[in-house]
């Protein structure tokens, strides 16, 4: 099993004018090659942190993550860039979708960026769209589909693109638990499929029996990371 | 790019009503300016080819110290030779000489001062459009040295109306009173007081004998059929002449002060435009900025799952090309629609200042007619879309200094 990310020493301090808030203090981490992590805690221990430093979406205040092997630190954010465009995925509490686009162009957009081909593009993103149960609503607009719906959009534009490593920031938060349960299944699905990587950060326990990893951060700091 | 254009046009649709204002503002903005440069265009020309056609020609040869002393004495002393040379050299033109003399018009009741202009009269009927301006009797005939036509002022004042006798009386420098006695033959009405009052036409020859010449005159005039060539006609000129002793030029050195007078014109017009262009392009900003930082999460999510900030800001200036294009497409089509009615039946202000203004020395309609400037058209619709651009960039700009997940934080 090949190591997706590390994550060493990792710190952010956020300052805020005189405060500073210590978010996350010294973290040692590796995800393995087709884990499906739960990344546990109580609200404000630094789980979103963390997934955003996983991103590259943020900088830290000391410590390293690398991705398969290269330092995001050394990368400019062009680089940082490209990285996510073509290695990792994205899943949102709020969805995030595109609005102005429907949801086959929203699980197209990566791979435009990508420049995959029209004819490639088109087969994936249909493809990807049934997997995750959305076959026939592709030409739906986000306003025209349920949160469920929108988050399932979501997760195509996040695993459309053939990541190393899909990071989930409470994906779950905002559908109500039988929508929720059902996209959980979906995920863990993909994970046991395709051999995708996880890192799902949240608050529901239902995640734990899904997870084959489970993390706790507490103030910042992992204190237990138990494989089950 | 295809798809960020059909990405862009979306997120214009997204709020139709701010984008229709966007634009109705640039398209009015540019319908405006469009019609204000048709409009002036029209009343530049009237004013040269009224301007050429009265105080000069294209071509015009002087005594050197005529142009700025206007005095009697500054004559070409040889205007005859000099015009059969200039017929030769411009056989298509009109050549023509004149001759100007100040003094005194008497009539049995009364008498006025009045400015005595000595013209061939065929020649002068076919640049001039006095003729066209009379409302009684008729122009002067080739060899009527007797002839005399006025205006209706002058009339009035000299209570005098047509076949009757007028004595004119002028005296030169040095020299005893020269008088002689003309019949009025046409009485004309501009509609200009200055010009109705004051001026007055005989034939050229009746003039000379006035000042005691015989083939002399003020100025030889050139007409030629396009104005934008009379530099270098002037240089022909200058060269078939070879007369150093003469002044030989073109209607921008024989009349500066109408050029200089349109140039002041279209600066100030072009500072109002460039005002209004301002505040609409300010609007522009406005709207953009609005835009993109209602979008911050949107952007900042397109910039988690890989896509460049510069690409982003790209997507920005996409959008305000679009509406600058569209908007300035708009513009035409309603400037135009304003222009048509200006250019074809013009503004008529005779109401207010009768048939005829005097504008810088030169008699001007009142009945002002508009004129397609196609150049001016086109430049300010590519600056409406250049500065709708413009404006567009600092919003991008904004863009590209963002942090993904700031920028997804942002609500
Ligand atoms: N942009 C920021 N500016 C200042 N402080 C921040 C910022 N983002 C997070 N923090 C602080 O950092 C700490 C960790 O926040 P983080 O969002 O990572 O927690 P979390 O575990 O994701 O919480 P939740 O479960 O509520 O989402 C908190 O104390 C939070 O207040
Ligand atoms: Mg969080």
């Amino acid at each position: 099993m090949s190591i997706i990310a590390s994550v060493s020493g990792l710190t952010r301090d956020y300052i805020q004018g005189t405060i500073t808030v210590r978010a996350l203090r010294g973290v040692d981490l590796s995800i393995q090659e087709g884990d499906f992590v739960a990344l546990m805690g109580p609200s404000g221990s630094g789980k979103s942190t963390l997934l955003n430093l996983l991103g590259g979406l943020d900088e830290p205040s000391a410590g390293d993550v690398s991705i398969e092997g290269t330092s995001l630190t050394d990368m400019t954010e062009a680089q940082r860039s490209n990285l996510r465009r073509d290695r990792l995925g994205f899943i949102f509490q709020s969805y995030n979708l595109i609005p102005v686009l429907s949801a086959a162009e929203n699980a197209e957009f990566v791979l435009l960026l990508q420049g995959v081909g029209p004819k490639e593009r088109r087969e994936r993103v249909f493809k990807t769209l049934a997997d995750v149960g959305l076959a026939g609503m592709e030409n739906r607009r986000p306003n025209e589909l349920s949160g469920g719906q929108q988050q399932r959009v979501a997760v195509a534009r996040a695993i459309a693109g053939k990541p190393a490593l899909i990071l989930a920031d409470e994906p779950t938060a905002n559908l109500d638990s039988e929508t929720g349960n059902a996209l959980l299944e979906l995920m863990k699905k993909l994970n046991e499929k395709n051999g995708s990587t996880f890192v799902f950060a949240t608050h529901d326990p239902k995640v734990m029996a899904v997870a084959n990893r489970v993390i706790k951060l507490v103030d910042g700091k992992i204190i237990s990371d138990e494989r089950q | 790019m295809w798809q960020l254009l059909i990405l862009a046009s979306r997120n214009l649709f997204r709020n139709a009503r701010r984008t229709g204002l966007t634009m109705a503002a640039i398209s009015v903005g540019l319908a405006m300016m469009i019609a204000t440069i048709n409009f002036q265009y029209g009343s530049y020309k009237e004013l040269t080819t009224n301007a050429i056609s009265q105080l000069a020609g294209h071509v015009v040869v002087q005594h050197p110290r005529w142009q700025d002393e206007r005095e009697s004495q500054y004559l070409v002393t040889d205007a005859d030779t000099v015009a059969t040379k200039l017929r030769a050299t411009f056989p298509k033109a009109i050549v023509t000489q004149r001759v100007q003399v100040g003094g005194l018009l008497r009539s049995s009741s009364n008498s006025v001062g009045a400015g005595l202009a000595g013209y061939e009269p065929d020649q002068e009927a076919q640049i001039s459009d006095l003729d066209d301006k009379l409302i009684d009797g008729e122009w002067l005939g080739s060899d009527d040295l007797r002839g005399i036509i006025i205006g209706t002022g002058m009339a009035d004042s000299l209570d005098v109306k047509l076949n009757d006798k007028l004595v004119f009386m002028s005296q030169q420098k040095g020299e005893e009173m020269a008088s002689r006695l003309f019949r009025v033959r046409g009485i004309f009405r501009t509609g200009s007081a200055d010009l109705d009052g004051f001026v007055a036409v005989s034939h050229i020859d009746a003039a000379r004998d006035l000042l005691g010449g015989k083939a002399v005159a003020h100025q030889v005039a050139v007409h030629l059929p396009d104005a934008r060539t009379s530099e270098a006609d002037a240089r022909t000129a200058a060269n078939a002449l070879q007369r150093d002793d003469l002044f030989v030029g073109s209607w921008l050195d024989a009349i500066p002060e109408i050029y200089a007078l349109i140039q002041v014109d279209r600066t100030s017009s072009d500072l109002m435009m460039a005002v209004i262009g301002f505040i609409v392009a300010l609007g522009v900003l406005n709207t953009v900025l609005m835009s993109v930082l209602e979008r911050t999460r949107e952007f900042g999510t397109m910039m988690a799952v890989g896509m460049r900030r510069t690409s982003i800001a790209g997507l920005v200036l996409i959008e305000a090309t679009v509406l600058g294009v569209f908007g300035s497409a708009l513009g035409c089509v309603l400037g135009i629609g304003i222009s048509y009615p200006l250019v074809n039946s013009g503004i008529d202000m005779s109401g207010y200042m009768g048939e005829t203004m005097v504008t810088g020395g030169v008699a001007v309609s009142t009945l002002i007619m508009g004129a397609w400037d196609p150049n001016r058209m086109a430049l300010y619709a590519c600056l409406a879309v250049v500065f709708t651009i413009l404006a567009a960039i600092p919003p991008a700009w904004r863009v590209t200094r963002m942090k993904p997940v700031d920028a997804m934080r942002h609500s």
